[in-house]
């Protein structure tokens, strides 16, 4: 058997009061915590990007593939002009470097001695 | 921010504390008028001063915002989380008012109509109860207003507490004798003498 406190009623009707108490949060105190709430929130972070190969800084560095495209369409040029010499490009270089100059280093006729040699 | 349709009905808090700390920047908002009212209810009913109660709450609710980032969804509840922090910010200003001024003084209302006076007598007693509480120990304050003031069952006030509810119970007994004794001599005083419990 639990004793009665004398004073229980007195406590049960101060709890129920509490209990009824329900203070609505003022426009003011809402604006504050939204503020703090705006202060410490984490920033969305941008995903880090990927730092370019070699490869890729260097073809940066000369302008891009566009760049690429160029220099590839200057190379085979140079070589074609390198294999197949238009006929102007051939008498410029005449003009600038003097006259080609063919020397067949093993003529017919040296060939031709060194059998002899070697049937003596 | 009423006027608009809650784009998170039917998340639970968690989810919404996970937006918040992933930046949206709704979800404070939200979350702001979904739980400030619970929090300064419950710092209102234990500390029984508007102005005191309200430094809790912006504090409570200043520290959900920091802890947003380290939520780990399903391990606790929001609402469970911040009863246990008001209850304990609420504990620390009551130890302070313990060895300063009590604040039981409530202003001569300047309007003597009845419902004034009234208002003036309710807000005496809160003011008491919370006094009152005050001079328990830590421990007993907390489970009797989880209990009593915010009416919690006792295994909520277990996890509230990180305690059995054996110990709750045992706190609970202790804390509202404890109470009663305390709130004896302040009867006449509260308007409790020979008038029936309102």
């Amino acid at each position: 058997m639990t004793m009665t406190n004398p004073n229980d009623d007195m406590l049960d009707d101060l709890f129920a009061q509490a209990r009824g108490t329900s203070p609505v949060p003022g426009d003011a105190l809402m604006a504050r915590v939204i503020a703090d709430a705006d202060a410490v929130q984490p920033r969305a972070v941008a995903a880090p990007v990927a730092r370019p190969g070699l490869m890729m800084r260097m073809l940066d560095a000369i302008g891009g593939w566009p760049a690429v495209s160029g220099l590839a369409m200057a190379t085979v040029a140079g070589i074609w002009v390198g294999v197949a010499p238009p006929a102007s490009v051939q008498d410029v270089t005449a003009a600038m470097m003097g006259d080609e100059v063919s020397i067949n280093l093993f003529t017919t006729d040296l060939i031709l001695d060194a059998g002899a040699l070697g049937d003596g | 921010m009423n006027a608009s349709p809650d784009p998170f009905a039917g998340a639970e808090d968690a989810a919404l504390l996970v937006a918040y700390a992933n930046g949206d920047g709704q979800a404070a908002r939200y979350l702001t008028a979904r739980l400030l009212p619970r929090v300064l209810a419950q710092a209102t009913r234990m500390l029984g001063n508007g102005s005191e109660a309200e430094d809790v709450a912006q504090d409570a609710m200043m520290r959900l915002w920091k802890i947003a980032p380290e939520w780990r969804q399903g391990e606790a509840q929001v609402s469970t989380w911040l009863y246990r922090v008001v209850a304990n910010l609420c504990t620390d200003r009551l130890r302070k008012r313990r060895g300063g001024v009590p604040l039981d003084q409530v202003a001569e209302p300047p309007d003597p109509s009845p419902s004034a006076v009234a208002q003036m007598q309710t807000q005496a007693r809160m003011m008491a109860l919370s006094d009152a509480l005050a001079q328990l120990p830590e421990r007993q304050a907390q489970a009797v207003s989880l209990r009593h003031l915010e009416g919690l069952a006792n295994p909520e006030i277990a996890q509230i507490m990180d305690i059995s509810v054996r110990s709750v119970e045992s706190l609970t007994a202790r804390g509202k004798r404890a109470l009663a004794d305390i709130m004896a001599g302040r009867k006449a005083e509260l308007g409790y003498d020979d008038d029936e419990p309102e």
